[in-house]
């Protein structure tokens, strides 16, 4: 479970502090998946970030899985905007970094799944050598080879074509209902927060707050873009950004 | 028509297999200097009436009747050079990846490397051969200590220009501070360093030649500068030296080159790739 109290976060100090999050509370429970949408630059990936453990709240608290969280955890995995892969590494060894840098020997479930996510054909070539979409499952590997409960996704396919995007959405709904770990996702993109989010924060402009949650229950289906019900509920979320 | 034809194939076969095509550029480059060189000094004879510039034909026969003392000296800065960019290299990196990459430390150490890294270190030299006295200390300081400034800049900067996202990446898996350098600073820096220490040969060439040129009493200077110094007057003599010196310069610039094409395999993959 994930539990965001009265989060306030400010950039730099004294006199030239920005407010970036203020005071902002959410719960995900375990297997539930939340979506923060809101304009650039509002604060969203920075609120993802402290659940991260990489920027340190100024009041507040965030605690997972009932633990106050200080630093990087191994259960908590983090998919970044361009999947911030490593140039100089091979797919296998970005795939494994967090086992590397525990100095852990990678296992058979990383090898495991990079053949899930097809990729095993490529393990010794470099991000350069690969296509975008490639490069994101990269990222989903390096997530899932510590087996997290808690899944942060930050614009995980931004600057995607839609196609390769709709197939990786795909792809994360069947992950997270597999594997069943709580979902974090920052977008700026209405349909995919309907596509992954059970819930859907709305946030405001910079500073972040919530505007309003819309609760989204059919999410879980891939055919779900296809229904009423989805056109609804970005109908509901294209009004409250703009509201 | 069929000679062109079969010139231009005999062109792209070469270009098909990469060193050979790297090895044929080469030989290509020194053979049109040489021309050059050649139509120089005789421009030069004709208008002036005397060969001030010798033409290359003497030079090289130069160079193979000196062969053994050539190659004597040559090793000698060969070994002096090669010192120098080590110790350059070893103290200037760590130190400019840790001003690039640490703010504080930066904002401490930037302001003092800023304002002696204008100054041209020959301005030191005298100082230097009062500290280190004569022999191969003091030429191996000169030469390091206009180096170390050179790769300790651009080393800060390379560190500077690192990629958040790639910081962001390693420390959301876990990475301490020292793996933050070992993952990311350091692999992200080296082909920029690599290219400094390209550039630091032609300077580390410049003042090695300064710093065995200087201090004509010093009976074991040694090395191609003191060769080509000793040599000013006899013409062909002192340009097989500086051919040595032109060859030398070659082997260190395939030598980084190489190393570049181990330690960067990432970023020739890619040239591949495009």
């Amino acid at each position: 479970m994930i539990d965001i109290r009265d989060v306030i976060i400010e950039y730099g100090r004294g006199a030239r502090a920005v407010l970036a999050v203020d005071g902002i509370s959410l719960r995900v429970e375990p297997g539930e998946s939340l979506a923060l949408i809101g304009p650039s630059g509002c604060g969203k990936t920075t609120l993802l970030f402290s659940v991260a453990g990489l920027v340190r709240p100024r009041n507040g608290g965030i605690e997972v899985g009932g633990e106050n969280v200080t630093g990087p955890r191994r259960e908590i995995a983090l998919i970044l905007q361009n999947a911030g892969l490593l140039p100089w590494k091979t797919v296998w060894q970005n795939a494994n970094l967090s086992l590397l840098l525990s100095k852990e020997y990678p296992r058979k479930t990383a090898a495991s799944v990079l053949e899930e996510l097809g990729l095993a054909g490529v393990k010794g070539r470099f991000p350069v050598e690969l296509s975008e979409g490639m490069k994101r499952r990269v990222g989903i590997a390096r997530a899932l080879s510590m087996s997290p409960s808690v899944m942060l996704m930050d614009e995980p396919l931004a600057s995607l074509d839609t196609l390769t995007k709709e197939r990786i959405q795909d792809l994360f709904l069947q992950l997270w209902r597999d594997r069943a770990f709580s979902l974090v996702l920052v977008t700026h993109d209405i349909e995919e927060a309907a596509f992954l989010g059970q819930r859907i924060a709305v946030l405001t402009e910079r500073p972040a707050r919530v505007k309003r949650t819309v609760e989204n229950p059919g999410v879980g289906d891939l055919h779900y873009r296809e229904t009423a019900e989805f056109a609804g509920i970005v109908g509901q979320l294209r009004e409250a950004l703009e509201g | 028509m069929s000679g062109k034809r079969a010139s231009r194939q005999w062109l792209k076969s070469l270009q098909d297999r990469p060193y050979v095509w790297h090895i044929f550029r080469y030989v290509l480059a020194i053979a049109v200097l040489l021309l050059v060189w050649w139509a120089a000094s005789e421009i030069v004879e004709h208008v002036k009436g005397r060969a001030f510039l010798p033409n290359p034909l003497r030079a090289i026969a130069e160079m193979r009747r000196l062969g053994p003392t050539l190659f004597r000296n040559f090793w000698v800065s060969a070994w002096r050079l090669v010192t120098a960019m080590l110790i350059a290299f070893s103290l200037g990196y760590p130190l400019g990846l840790l001003i690039g990459h640490e703010r504080r430390l930066d904002q401490l150490i930037s302001p003092m490397i800023y304002i002696i890294y204008p100054i041209p270190q020959v301005a030191f030299i005298l100082i230097l051969f009062l500290i280190f006295g004569l022999g191969n200390p003091v030429k191996v300081a000169i030469v390091a200590s206009a180096l170390f400034f050179q790769i300790l800049v651009s080393a800060r900067g390379a560190a500077k220009q690192i990629e958040l996202e790639h910081i962001t990446s390693v420390l959301a898996a876990g990475a301490s501070r020292w793996q933050v350098y070992w993952h990311v600073v350091l692999p992200a820096t080296l082909p920029s360093i690599l290219t400094s220490l390209r550039v630091s040969v032609g300077l580390g060439m410049a003042f090695l030649y300064i710093a065995e040129t200087t201090g004509a009493f010093d009976p074991r200077r040694g090395g191609l500068g003191s060769f080509i110094d000793s040599n000013i007057y006899s013409g062909a003599q002192a340009f097989a030296g500086i051919m040595a010196m032109a060859l030398l310069g070659l082997a260190l610039y395939i030598l980084i080159e190489l190393i570049e094409r181990i330690v960067c395999r990432w970023k020739h993959v890619s040239r591949r790739s495009s």
